[in-house]
């Protein structure tokens, strides 16, 4: 009961979030998005023809109107059409976001999974050699360009090696899946790993110096079981926050890259191409989803905190 | 207190944690098989596409190319990326010779060329009876029914119809008797159109408004591929992403990374010949096409088209043989070529792979918005003439070869004026002079006509957001300032879509244009009409020239036939759009061309679009 009436008041409080949130973009797509007016239109156009197109597209209703309609699109997730493929913008995305899920799941988890082992390796062997190494390592791999990354990556496993395609995405299984997903997974696991690897090893550092862990230690407590129960069991918080709110990054913009280099048809590049081209009903889409994204993170963040922090409650938040 | 020893329970020790970690176990519990069963999900979802599978038999020619397209819809199939695909999946009356140079019509659904009437007014037109659509739900019974030239009228119609949004109305704007009517009238297909008469299934009458040298050529551009009125009536909207033609091929999938197509079989056409296409044994016989004289096209099952626009993806895709065909991008030109002039492959290079370097069918210019009375056109004949020289001055200024070498890797071909050397009417002796630099000359005009620093006008340089238009527009401030130019007076106006950048020319609020053109048929009217006064600004006449003897020849030349007159009059107004410094022309680029060994064809898609791909032959066999 009390899980359900907290998800009902977060909902119902994440409206004025969304509101503000599509408000802001629309202003943004409005005011300053582009104007798709002559891309549209055959050459040595009339005056009459240019204001047929306007209408088309909706440019000579008043803000508000517009608004209003773009608020009823995302109430009732029907969106309409693009403006340059023509195809329906619930068929984009039915078929856009599973690829960007399949394509960027592997990396997303193997780079969180590897930061946290690697910063709980950090951490215990806090300014020693291995500590030492492994931040090296990450500062290696945060200071390489993603862009040079993708690009060697497709060089050495494409066309040296030949183990895996270049680019493309024909997946029909499992195996084919793997054969596909492979090198970009290891691009963006290459490329997140040191940006996770060093905010985990300062969590989890951090954690380490509290008296309960010393008071572990001294209870004679192996090192597994200090570091999997003490540090980071406690330090879950401040992770869970960080994986929680990279997952609307990840499944909007962070394909972009890897999904235009390696040819994939996800959600990622299709937002770029209609951020690029003005295409307002699919731009609409992204955005109004994206803030509702956030807001479904929102409560599943914080019924996480209750999961791993029981002085939280999901009524308030209370130290006992 | 925060405990010294205690954990965030508030406890010592470690009791606790039984109930705890039983809670997480279930949790992870929970989450492992969330996770296991949205991934399941979402593997079928993403398998959920009928173009995905494992590799199919037969023989399939996967192209490459640097764009993808937004529409599949021949009425706003506008970009070279369309056309592509388009002319692959729909019938066009004609197409292009396939090797013949310069380029050449031929029939392609129509069984010869059209009678036309002495007064050049009514063209009649057959097809071949035994076309076919290719197979599709949108058919009551699902099977393609027989081309008639109903669906050429429909198609036509459709243009001229506000709700389609056609982008190809202009070529037969003001043309044909009653069709621009039949548009502003409501657009109803069911009413007749005075000067679309079909005779019967397989025949049709076109009469125009006047004479139209260029019809034929129109009835070749993707714009005029025919469509199943049923088939536009079943798909709605989704018509550009399902289109349904009767063409050598139909459309399995398509998406923003790869098109894939597959044999139509409904599909008949004659035998290649090759003689007939333009075959040069001394010119083609490298390429391996004798074998395929007196075969039936298409001659490959399938059609991958992919959509790379990284050049280093297209490059590493071409390399490891995930495609078959790359245009050599700028930054491996020289691990490609071991001489740009005459163009000459790297013996590793020829060994591998064929090679082809072609002119592109178009080019690349900057000009003047001559609306603009700072440096345009001037109702002062004194003042029209110092803009004049300003101009000029800047023309001469610019230097061409900087920006072949810097941009184009030396191999592009500059040329004087407007009319480019793909053309017929392209004069090969015309003075340099216009596309020589002489910052000496340009300096004189200047002094001469009493520009000064001060008096030098401010100049907003329009471009899209990205390296390369910046660096173009780096270099010709540069030499601009060179000429006397202070350097605060050459502004980069930056939009972040070509949408923008359109909206900016077409609103007249930008000075100087870098702009490229790519030929919609091989004659110069269609660059020239780029300068025609009637279609200034939000027309094609980007720059607003305006010059009543242009026009005048303009529309003389509009109904002559093909023929040294007409020439004489393209090439006086090319002339004068030099004479009156219009604009900084023109350089067209050079593609070279690399395909893998094994696949039998020659890429050249300038004007022909994706024409080629009918007769492209594939030999797996013989390995990649």
């Amino acid at each position: 009961m009390e899980f359900l009436q907290y998800t009902v008041r977060k909902l119902v409080g994440g409206i004025p979030l969304i509101i503000g949130v599509t408000l802001i973009s629309f202003v943004l797509m409005v005011y300053f998005g582009p104007d798709k007016t002559y891309e549209l239109l055959s050459k040595n156009p009339t005056a009459a023809e240019i204001e047929q197109v306007r209408t088309q597209l909706g440019y000579d209703q008043p803000f508000w109107v517009r608004y209003g309609e773009y608020l009823k699109e995302l109430a009732t997730l029907e969106f309409g059409y693009s403006d340059s493929t023509g195809e329906r913008v619930s068929s984009i995305l039915g078929r856009t976001v599973p690829v960007s899920l399949l394509l960027l799941a592997p990396g997303f988890v193997l780079g969180n999974l590897l930061g946290i082992v690697l910063g709980l390796v950090a951490a215990w062997h806090r300014g020693g050699w291995i500590d030492k190494t492994i931040m090296s390592f990450a500062v290696v791999g945060m200071s390489i360009s993603f862009l040079v990354v993708i690009i060697a990556f497709q060089i050495l496993f494409g066309v040296v090696l030949g183990w895996f395609p270049v680019r493309g995405w024909n997946v029909y299984g499992p195996a084919s899946y793997l054969h596909y997903v492979t090198v970009p997974t290891l691009a963006s696991v290459f490329v997140t790993l040191g940006y996770n690897t060093r905010f985990f090893r300062a969590v989890l550092v951090e954690e380490m110096g509290r008296d309960h862990v010393r008071t572990a230690r001294a209870f004679g407590a192996g090192a597994v079981e200090i570091l999997w129960k003490n540090v980071l069991m406690n330090a879950m918080i401040p992770i869970v926050t960080r994986v929680m709110f990279s997952i609307p990054l990840v499944v909007i913009s962070g394909s972009l890259l890897i999904e235009s280099y390696f040819g994939i048809p996800g959600v990622g590049k299709v937002t770029y191409d209609a951020i690029t081209s003005g295409d307002q009903p699919i731009l609409k889409a992204v955005v109004g989803l994206t803030a509702v994204l956030f807001v479904l993170i929102l409560i599943v963040n914080d019924i996480l905190y209750k999961v791993f922090d029981p002085r939280v409650s999901l009524g308030r938040v209370s130290l006992k | 207190m925060i405990g010294l020893c205690r954990d965030r329970n508030g406890d010592f020790g470690y009791p606790e944690y039984s109930r705890r970690e039983g809670f997480i176990k279930i949790m992870r519990d929970f989450a492992m098989r969330s996770a296991a069963a949205v991934l399941i999900a979402l593997v079928l979802a993403a398998c959920n596409d009928p173009g995905t599978g494992p590799a199919e038999a037969g023989n399939v020619y996967r192209h490459s190319i640097d764009g993808a397209p937004s529409t599949l819809d021949p009425a706003r199939a506008a970009t070279v990326y369309s056309s592509v695909v388009v002319v692959n999946v729909f019938d066009t009356l004609y197409r292009y010779k396939y090797l013949a140079r310069p380029y050449e019509l031929a029939p392609n659904l129509a069984t010869g060329f059209p009678e036309v009437s002495g007064d050049g007014l009514t063209y009649t037109f057959r097809i071949r009876p035994d076309a076919r659509f290719a197979d599709d739900p949108a058919f009551p019974d699902g099977n393609g029914r027989g081309v008639t030239m109903h669906d050429l009228v429909y198609s036509l119609k459709r243009h001229f119809d506000p709700e389609q949004r056609s982008q190809g109305a202009w070529l037969w704007a003001g043309r044909i008797r009653g069709l621009d009517a039949w548009g502003e009238n409501g657009a109803d297909y069911d009413e007749p159109v005075e000067g679309l008469e079909v005779i019967d299934d397989h025949t049709l009458q076109i009469t125009l408004t006047e004479p139209y040298p260029q019809l034929v050529y129109t009835l070749a551009t993707g714009f005029s591929a025919l469509v199943p009125r049923e088939a536009v009536a079943h798909y709605g909207r989704e018509f550009g992403v399902k289109p349904v033609g009767s063409g050598p091929y139909r459309l399995v999938s398509f998406d923003s990374s790869l098109a894939r197509l597959a044999r139509n079989p409904n599909f008949r056409r004659e035998p290649l010949d090759l003689a007939a296409e333009g075959f040069d044994a001394d010119q083609h016989g490298e390429f391996g096409l004798q074998h395929l004289d007196g075969q039936s096209y298409p001659f490959t099952d399938r059609l991958e088209i992919h959509f790379i626009q990284e050049n280093a993806a297209r490059w590493s895709a071409f390399s490891s043989g995930e495609v078959d065909n790359v245009i050599v991008p700028n930054e491996q030109v020289d691990s490609a070529l071991a001489s740009r002039d005459p163009v000459e492959f790297k013996p590793r290079i020829r060994e591998r792979y064929h090679g082809y370097a072609g002119l592109e069918a178009g080019f690349v210019y900057t000009g003047f918005n001559m609306a603009d009375e700072r440096f345009g056109h001037h109702p002062d004949p004194v003042r029209d003439e110092a803009n004049r020289a300003l101009r000029c001055a800047i023309r001469s200024a610019f230097d061409w070869n900087a920006r072949n070498n810097t941009f184009y890797y030396g191999i592009g071909k500059i040329f004087p004026g407007v009319i480019p050397p793909v053309v017929p009417e392209y004069n090969p002796d015309k003075s340099r002079e216009s596309v020589t630099r002489d910052l000496d000359r340009a300096r004189a005009l200047l002094a001469e006509h009493g520009w000064s620093a001060d008096t030098l006008p401010e100049l907003d340089y329009g471009l899209i957001s990205g390296v390369q238009q910046r660096q173009m527009y780096a270099q010709l401030r540069a030499q601009l300032v060179e000429l006397g130019f202070p350097m605060e007076k050459i502004n980069a106006d930056t939009f972040a879509t070509f949408g923008d950048f359109s909206r900016a020319m077409k609103n007249r609020r930008l000075d100087i244009l870098f702009l490229g053109w790519t030929l919609d048929y091989p004659d110069a009217q269609n660059t020239l009409q780029l300068f025609y006064g009637p279609y200034e600004t939000p027309g094609s006449n980007n720059f607003n020239y305006r010059n009543p003897e242009f026009d005048a020849l303009y529309d003389q030349a509009a109904t002559m036939q093909p023929g040294p007159e007409r020439t004489e009059l393209y090439r006086r107004m090319n002339d004068m759009v030099i004479d009156d410094c219009v604009a900084i022309s023109g350089l067209s680029r050079t593609r070279i061309h690399l395909w893998n060994r094994n696949v039998h064809m020659l890429p050249d898609q300038e004007i022909l679009g994706g024409f080629f791909m009918r007769f492209v032959d594939v030999d797996r066999a013989s390995g990649e």
